[in-house]
């Protein structure tokens, strides 16, 4: 019985199975991320998103456990996206003359191994750029503010959210396709719902290297223009201030 | 051999006013083994009224008389029925006409003077035999792996003595216009055969004959497709378009949907 999930989950639709489940709660992740971040518009001071920020912090080890989750998750649906993409390429050795597409294959459906590199290429940069980096002592809404305000990072920033934007058109309807949902009394709604993620997805991740790099808010101005913050003395790490 | 043969030898009707031309690149090879290429022919008195099959018997006809080999393609019914004839003709599988089969396709629909582009079905799965004859004996194997109801379902039941809904009905015989010509590999960037073994799976998985096996066969034939080196679908719809019976990508909704519950439920 395992034996055989085992086998069946490493079959092609056991592949794509895992890979739209792993893909999907990905997407779960995504609204939170956007939902909290948007805090960063909802202040001129960019205080809600640190205390946001501080909060998260303050969960410690759960924190960590979702960090691992996640990680889990995008290399799997990683893996399973290089290992599917080359099957598919060795499936036809000998290639035709002339090809003509007339199905619903799309810019978004024939470059999804190219979006998702991007992807990953990006969520790297942005770890480095907020994850891993030493938190700065007026808080990580300036950070992400004077991050944003470089032309270097806003080129990266908006070009990462293009891509996963792009992923995700054919990605959502694929998912439901792949787990076959399509085609039951769910489907219209549904693919309605994945239509207002791809966008609502990359049009918010968007509005972050838009507004910030055009000054359009107060704060940005002014963190743009202070110079970065000496270090913080590093054994006041954000997460101690948070359990005061 | 990259031949241009000139193979408008005198043929028996003189130039009807209606003679289409054609410049044809039909993929020639020998065998599994050899690499095979294009060869250029030039026909310049095709009828309007005849199949694509029919203006190449013609074309054969001139290359026997010649004393050259004839271009093998596959064919039996040519009332698009059986799924033999297999070829490819500007990329697409069938050509483009939707939900017609090449013997069903006729040379008035294309233009006067084109430029067509004959390949065989291409799919690792699918080796070819000659020119345009390809090996499709790998659908047959997913069948025999369980693309079939063994019970003796006995002879034709009163009609409402098994109640089948209509919709479930309909669905069933959708799927079972199917007549596993390959056109969906053969069109699918991936080769994947998801179109074909889905059709098969609703078909049964929809009637009462097929529950007995349903879990156990879907199973099976999901397992003989992957051994066949068929590709994952990736949910881009070509072979719907492709497929000369208009079977629908809601059957590999179906499929996925049957193979997941089986992974749950069969033991
Ligand atoms: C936040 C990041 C990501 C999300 C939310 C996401 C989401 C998804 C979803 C939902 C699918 C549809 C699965 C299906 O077809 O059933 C998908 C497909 C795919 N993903 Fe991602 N993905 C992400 C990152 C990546 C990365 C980093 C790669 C890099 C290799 C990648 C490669 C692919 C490929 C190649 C497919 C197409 C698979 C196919 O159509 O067969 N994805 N993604
Ligand atoms: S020859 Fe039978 S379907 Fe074309």
């Amino acid at each position: 019985m395992t034996r055989r999930l085992s086998s069946s989950l490493s079959s092609s639709i056991g592949k794509k199975a895992l890979m739209s489940v792993t893909g999907l709660l990905l997407i779960g992740f995504l609204v939170v991320h956007l939902a909290g971040n948007l805090t960063l518009f909802s202040d001129d001071t960019g205080e809600h998103f640190d205390a946001y920020s501080t909060k998260l912090m303050s969960f410690g080890p759960l924190l960590t456990l979702a960090e691992i989750g996640l990680a889990v998750l995008f290399v799997v649906h990683l893996a399973l996206g290089l290992r599917v993409t080359f099957e598919n390429r060795a499936a036809r050795a000998q290639r035709y003359a002339l090809e003509r597409d007339r199905g619903s294959r799309s810019f978004a459906s024939s470059t999804m191994l190219v979006t998702g590199c991007l992807v990953l290429v990006f969520v790297v940069v942005h770890l480095l750029d907020f994850r891993f980096r030493e938190r700065a002592s007026d808080g990580l809404a300036a950070m992400v503010v004077r991050r944003l305000s470089e032309p270097a990072g806003v080129l990266i920033y908006l070009v990462g959210v293009t891509a996963l934007g792009i992923h995700l058109s054919h990605a959502f309807r694929s998912a439901l396709q792949t787990l076959g949902l399509n085609d039951t009394r769910f489907d219209r709604p549904l693919v309605r719902l994945g239509r207002v993620l791809a966008i609502g997805l990359g049009v918010g991740f968007a509005l972050f290297p838009l507004i910030l790099f055009s000054g359009a808010r107060k704060h940005t101005q002014a963190a743009a223009q202070a110079p970065a913050p000496v270090e913080v003395p590093a054994d006041v790490p954000a997460v101690e201030e948070a359990q005061r | 051999m990259s031949s241009d043969h000139a193979a408008h030898a005198p043929s028996s009707a003189p130039n009807a006013p209606h003679a289409l031309r054609f410049v044809l690149h039909v993929w020639r090879q020998k065998n599994a083994q050899s690499t095979g290429e294009f060869a250029t022919f030039h026909l310049d008195d095709v009828s309007p009224d005849m199949s694509f099959l029919e203006m190449l018997d013609v074309l054969n006809e001139r290359l026997i008389a010649a004393g050259d080999d004839p271009i093998a393609f596959d064919h039996d019914c040519r009332e698009g029925i059986c799924g033999a004839c297999s070829l490819t003709i500007n990329g697409q599988p069938h050509g483009f006409e939707r939900e017609t089969t090449t013997c069903q396709t006729h040379m008035r629909r294309f233009e006067d003077g084109a430029t067509l582009y004959i390949e065989p079905f291409r799919a690792n799965a699918f080796p070819i035999v000659k020119d345009l004859v390809v090996d499709r004996s790998a659908f047959d194997r997913i069948i025999a792996a369980g693309g079939f109801v063994s019970a003796r379902t006995g002879s034709a039941p009163d009609a409402n003595a098994l109640p089948v809904p209509k919709g479930d009905a309909d669905r069933a015989m959708d799927a079972a216009a199917c007549i596993g010509c390959g056109a969906c590999v053969a069109s699918c960037k991936n080769a994947s055969a998801m179109l074909f073994v889905s059709a098969k799976v609703a078909h049964l998985s929809l009637l009462p004959q097929g529950q007995a096996e349903r879990g156990r066969r879907v199973l099976s034939m999901v397992e003989r497709m992957d051994a066949e080196g068929f590709g994952n679908c990736t949910n881009e719809s070509e072979c719907e378009a492709a497929c000369p019976k208009g079977i629908s990508v809601a059957n590999i909704a179906r499929l996925n949907r049957e193979y997941l519950r089986a992974l749950a439920t069969e033991s």
